[in-house]
């Protein structure tokens, strides 16, 4: 035992250490942050005002940061019921016992393997192109004229247009999850619900859904995990700094922060932090929410 | 599995039938993923002309928009950057976080539970909540003032940032590794430090390829920190590189060389995906994340 404890330190030590440095102590420290006016980012602690929730309120009076929440959430939600009933609907006939499975299911999750740069810039230089874009070729191609005529990327549409493209790169990773939820359920199940002459529709109603109930949890935390970190699609679609269309909290935070430029009033490195511990509650409420609402019913299977 | 059953089964056509709109389906579905691949494919290898006016390799293949990007719009540098930072990162991830989750698998001692609770949820924490803090001290430090420091700086972050996701999921890996194996090397008097590196770790090999390539994927895509710490031009990684490349060349007008610029950029992520497609498919269902 003796040997063992010196081997368990000496093998978590480097781990933990870099753990603590790059996630414990800024966490801490951002916490902290957040109730303070601090100036500078590289300003010492003793130069930080303790202005309580001064930073809270200044953000929720700030019509930009206001409307960058409203469009997190409504990426966030309106992305998630798309991106849930897309990658569900994929899993279901990916699961079907169709040809060629490890092809479809291989192509579907590619986009998540290429950089959001690379695929970002492929859907704004090409798909949505008033020149030559996919969209305008195929509308133009099936006699559609008006629908060939839109230009995506103007402020009307630059928000469903970026919204689309986002939720194309995130199908195939919720439909794994849910592939493999579905995948984990005996067949007996459904064996015995034909037997007793429940049709498909049915026996998805009643079997599927009910025990994919903890892989929905997954699906969705994962989701608003990687929902608040909205950025480069975001970036990528702003044609101007502190585009309203496309502004998310992070955005705002890089604005804010590092960003130059006129949109800047005021530095304060706490509101920054603010934005962080924001984001961070709604990650934890939504993740309580999801465990208090679907429940596992200590279903076993 | 599935390949086996494709060799296997005859076709029922009566079941492909029924499977019919589920087949439409996905159909639609990748003809788009490819005509999209595609399209940006050849687009890369026509003149912007031929761009515009919707014919593509009229003109044959112009490879030269490749060399260009490489040379002039210096792709060649952030590629090399990128590629420095995610194999040095990768390796360097493992020897840290094997021996980690290799104790926190094996081992019962106070903490552990903590450890592990403490890194499941730092995969859940945003990144705002970590980069002011650590922006803060590394510029107070002067890290940022000089290129060798700076890029040590990055590839100590990316390190940094993949070590709760690496560890957690080569726990599962150590975890469902037999017993008898570390008894029979005691007995045998083998000291515990070495009984891992010489027995356990490569025995966890699948899972330390697996977590790997998802690392190399992660590190190389990566464009959050490395905007914020990449302080100078010479160190950009490609994502980041890539994004000012397509910003200047919509003002050069140069569209035939920005789409083989993310040619270049996909490749290396695609040419991965090829060949490992069911390794990387597994792995994100098998360890790691759980519900």
């Amino acid at each position: 035992m003796k040997r063992n404890k010196g081997m368990i330190i000496l093998f978590l030590t480097p781990a933990v250490l870099m753990f603590s440095v790059i996630f414990l102590y800024p966490i801490v420290r951002t916490v902290i942050m957040s109730f303070f006016k601090i100036d500078g980012i590289t300003d010492p602690v003793s130069k930080w005002q303790f202005t309580g929730l001064a930073n809270f309120t200044k953000l929720a009076n700030t019509s930009l940061f206001r409307i960058s929440m409203w469009n997190l959430l409504r990426i966030w939600f309106i992305g998630g019921i798309v991106v849930m009933s897309l990658a569900l609907l994929f899993a279901v006939i990916i699961t079907s016992g169709i040809r060629f499975k490890s092809f479809f299911r291989a192509v579907i999750y590619l986009p998540n393997i290429v950089s959001a740069v690379a695929l970002a810039t492929m859907w704004l230089q090409y798909v949505y192109s008033p020149k030559f874009g996919l969209l305008k070729t195929v509308f133009s191609g099936l006699g559609l004229d008006s629908l060939a005529k839109v230009q995506w990327l103007d402020n009307d549409h630059k928000f469903a247009a970026l919204l689309l493209a986002y939720c194309f790169g995130m199908v195939g990773y919720h439909m794994l999850i849910f592939a493999s939820g579905i995948e984990r359920i005996s067949s007996d199940y459904f064996e015995a619900a034909t037997l007793d002459g429940a049709n498909k529709l049915n026996q998805f109603r009643y079997i599927t859904m009910p025990l994919l109930k903890g892989v929905f949890k997954t699906n969705i935390t994962m989701w608003s995990v990687t929902s608040v970190g909205f950025f480069v699609w975001s970036q990528l679609f702003s044609t101007v700094t502190a585009d309203t269309q496309t502004i998310t909290p992070m955005v705002y935070m890089y604005m804010q922060i590092f960003g130059a430029g006129n949109s800047v009033t005021e530095r304060n490195s706490g509101l920054g932090a603010a934005i962080g511990v924001l984001l961070s509650v709604c990650v934890v409420a939504i993740f309580w929410v999801c465990n208090h609402l679907l429940k596992d019913d200590d279903l076993e299977f | 599995m599935a390949k086996e059953k494709k060799y296997r089964d005859p076709v029922n056509w009566k079941k492909e039938l029924r499977l019919a709109p589920g087949y439409l389906i996905l159909l639609l579905w990748i003809t788009f993923t490819f005509v999209l691949l595609g399209w940006v494919l050849l687009a890369s290898f026509s003149t912007t002309k031929e761009i515009f006016s919707n014919k593509l390799l009229a003109s044959g293949l112009h490879f030269e928009n490749y060399s260009k990007a490489w040379v002039n719009s210096d792709v060649a540098g952030i590629f090399r950057n990128s590629l420095i930072y995610s194999v040095i990162s990768c390796s360097l991830l493992i020897v840290i976080c094997a021996p980690a989750a290799y104790v926190l698998a094996r081992f019962i001692f106070p903490g552990n539970k903590l450890i592990q609770t403490g890194f499941v949820s730092a995969m859940g924490v945003p990144v705002v909540m970590i980069v002011l803090p650590l922006f803060g001290i590394v510029a107070n430090m002067g890290i940022l003032n000089h290129v060798l420091s700076n890029g040590i700086l990055l590839i100590f972050l990316y390190i940094g940032i993949n070590i709760p996701y690496t560890t957690i999921f080569l726990m599962t890996f150590f975890s469902n590794l037999s017993r008898a194996f570390e008894e029979a090397a005691a007995i045998d008097g083998c000291p515990p430090t070495k009984t891992f590196w010489l027995i356990m770790l490569p025995m966890a090999q699948p899972g330390i390829i697996t977590v790997t390539i998802f690392n190399f994927i992660n590190i190389w895509n990566e464009y959050f920190i490395s905007l914020i710490f990449a302080n100078s031009d010479k160190l950009r990684p490609i994502a980041v590189g890539l994004y000012s490349m397509i910003n200047s060349m919509k003002y050069t007008g140069d569209w035939a060389g920005m789409f083989a610029a993310v040619v270049i950029v996909f490749l290396p992520t695609f040419i991965l995906y090829i060949f490992l497609s069911e390794k990387i498919i597994a792995g994100v269902t098998g360890g790691g994340v759980k519900g």
